[in-house]
């Protein structure tokens, strides 16, 4: 199960490699070493979050800011903690392994996938993390002779993952509408909002309007 | 503070939101239930809406891609397909003709 997990994330290896190497070469840029730059990989292992933390501490922000920052954008893990919790059944220990290496992406392909399991769940986190952790050594060592992923456009993998994992889940009219109203309101959002608070409220107020329209059957 | 001050910071707050999900507790109201039943939905919708306009000016080509990888998401079910295709689109679309 762990490898059939871990498989299930390496489309995305495309994606989080370019991101990892670009993450890495920004953070050597903001002054970090390579320890520095490597622990945050290691210990944090929030891509957005690590990339805005270096941003910040470029421009000289104090660490409760960038800590702050980090609670805004990991504030969505909340919601996926609570819909796979109930999906896959954890120990205690598997709880804080399944926590720590928790990504949006692990979410998405384990929710996608119909997982059950920890290993799986497991498996597909892992996958991720060795990946991030290798292109943050590789963008770390090499520096700044790397193209910039959005100019190379590999940024793109990730919505298309998203969306790739979100058509399957669109079963009856209830889940296109909620899909549309999060999308727009997300979209609307994100122009004036900084960072995870857009998919924050887009995902509690699509909730809640899903949960309030079907009241009338059972769970689904 | 200084860098690891920092980092235990940013440690704690990651840490923390996504063990916190993880540990509430199970047993939830119908209403939960279904609100949970949304959470995928709602978020992955959300994760991809506003980066389909993107910040190059290039939204055209964005949402055309995006619009074949979703028919190939539909078809085939394989998110590595689904994710050849949008790219493969994005890319050809990008050349300047």
């Amino acid at each position: 199960m762990f490898r059939s997990g871990f498989r299930a994330t390496a489309p995305l290896w495309l994606g989080v490699a370019p991101f990892g190497v670009a993450y890495a070469v920004l953070a050597r840029g903001a002054g970090l070493s390579l320890l520095e730059t490597q622990a945050l990989s290691l210990l944090v292992f929030a891509g957005s979050s690590q990339v805005s933390a270096v941003g910040l501490f470029a421009r000289g922000a104090g660490g409760l800011e960038i800590v702050f920052t980090t609670l805004l954008l990991n504030v969505r893990h909340v919601l996926y903690g609570l819909s796979l919790g109930r999906r896959v059944p954890l120990t205690r220990r598997e709880r804080l392994a399944a926590a720590f290496f928790l990504t949006d992406e692990a979410y998405g392909v384990s929710v996608a996938s119909g997982a059950r399991t920890f290993s799986f769940v497991l498996g597909a986190e892992v996958s991720l993390y060795v990946t991030w952790n290798l292109a943050t050594l590789a963008g770390a060592l090499l520096g700044g002779v790397i193209p910039d992923p959005e100019k190379l456009g590999v940024d793109f993998v990730f919505p298309l993952a998203f969306l790739a994992l979100l058509i399957p889940l669109l079963r009856r009219r209830v889940d296109v509408l909620v899909a549309v109203v999060a999308g727009v309101l997300a979209w609307v959002l994100a122009r004036n909002t900084p960072g995870g608070l857009p998919i924050v409220i887009a995902g509690v107020v699509g909730s809640l309007l899903g949960a309030v329209l079907t009241h009338r059957e059972g769970p689904a | 503070m200084s860098f690891w001050a920092t980092c235990a910071g940013m440690v704690a707050v990651t840490f923390g939101s996504r063990l916190a999900g993880l540990t509430l507790h199970r047993e939830l109201p119908p209403f939960w239930l279904r609100f949970l039943h949304f959470v995928p939905i709602s978020v992955f919708a959300a994760l991809v809406a506003p980066s389909l306009t993107g910040s190059r000016g290039e939204g055209g080509i964005r949402i055309v891609a995006a619009a074949l990888a979703a028919f190939a998401a539909w078809w085939t079910r394989q998110l590595a397909v689904a994710i050849a295709v949008g790219m493969a689109a994005f890319w050809l679309l990008r050349v300047p003709f």
